[in-house]
């Protein structure tokens, strides 16, 4: 325990002394969640989005964001994010920090379908914004096929915005081909965010009680306020 | 989590599995799992009660029974698995993944 801590803390550091910008407002592509907590694991996280579009406002902007988590209980997860970006107008700039909890609320396979909560909480830095988001993970298994949905509701408010709730869902088809390679289908669906892709993920084991997990996928704009493509691409050491 | 089965059942969000489910014991001790084979009935829930007598924490995983889950040293957990197809699913502790083996027989 001593030792994940120190690590938990040295990761810490290493993310506060990371700099990173501009975030892609409105556009919901990011991760689908699944309801599942591993007690006392922790993770190191880097997810990251790069969007490509025709229009100059959505063109060429990144999302990065650093976390670090931890397996608090048997059904509790918690994990604290820097989020930055840039822009072609704007150089890389860490822009908030968020804390997200997620609750295990079901044993997997317990039920018909598993269930979880989400919790976020994300406050900008240099401005007076704020958004809270919870809402439901769900997911299904059929033989080697699993199927995740996660449906939010998003509250951003404070004195450098407008006041609003938004809803936003994501949808999650896998294959379960070998533990390295799985390959899958993710949909978003938000108000400004319509897009479906192709995602693959896997686990590489690197020791006892260690893995990489891998994701890397493209996201395709169904509608013009999405992003014609979104890259998404992330790594998680858990230990 | 049994508190939150009964809202689940109140607000019928879930059809619980375990009324009639089949239930199977497996001791971790000294790192070994305890029956290491386990044969449980074929295309039904199975659901586990993994204790471990142990002082430091294992994990029971399994890629073919997609499950992944942590016992604590002197505690138990509770894994569901199935319902399998006829076949063998082998199973390791995260912890010590070269002597904690064990299988799953489905028939």
């Amino acid at each position: 325990m001593k030792a994940k801590l120190f690590a938990l803390f040295n990761s810490s550091l290493i993310l506060l002394s990371y700099s990173v910008t501009t975030l892609a407002d409105g556009n919901s592509i990011d991760k689908v969640y699944h309801p599942y907590v591993v007690e006392t694991e922790v993770e190191v996280e880097w997810r990251t989005l790069f969007q490509n579009d025709n229009d100059d406002t959505l063109d060429d902007q990144q999302v990065h964001r650093l976390g670090v988590g931890y397996g608090v209980t048997e059904s509790l997860f918690a994990e604290f994010y820097l989020i930055g970006g840039r822009s072609p107008s704007d150089d890389f700039d860490i822009e908030a920090v968020e804390i997200e909890l997620l609750w295990q609320l079901t044993e997997q396979g317990e039920y018909d379908y598993d269930w979880g909560l989400l919790f976020e909480l994300e406050r900008e830095i240099d401005n007076q914004v704020w958004e809270f988001s919870t809402g439901l993970l769900i997911e299904k298994e059929w033989g080697h096929w699993v199927g995740a949905a996660n449906l939010l509701v998003e509250y951003e408010w404070g004195n450098d915005i407008e006041d609003e709730i938004e809803t936003a869902a994501s949808f999650q088809l896998r294959y379960r081909y070998n533990a390295a390679f799985e390959p899958a289908v993710e949909f978003y669906q938000s108000e400004k965010t319509t897009g479906i892709g192709p995602v693959a993920m896997g686990n590489i084991r690197l020791g006892i009680a260690q893995k990489l997990h891998w994701e890397f996928g493209a996201i395709f704009g169904l509608k013009s306020e999405t992003p014609n493509q979104t890259i998404k691409a992330s790594l998680e050491y858990e230990f | 989590m049994k508190k939150l089965t009964a809202v689940f059942m109140l607000l019928g969000l879930a059809t619980p599995v375990f009324a009639g489910t089949p239930s199977f014991t497996i001791e971790i001790k000294n790192h070994l799992f305890y029956p290491d084979v386990l044969t449980v009935p074929a295309n039904k829930k199975v659901k586990l009660i993994i204790i471990n007598r142990d002082e430091s924490s294992e994990e029971f995983e399994s890629y073919e029974l997609n499950r992944e889950k942590i016992i604590t040293g002197g505690r138990k957990g509770i894994v569901f698995i199935g319902p399998l197809a006829p076949g063998e699913y082998p199973y390791f502790g995260e912890f010590h993944p070269k002597t904690a083996l064990g299988k799953i027989i489905a028939q």
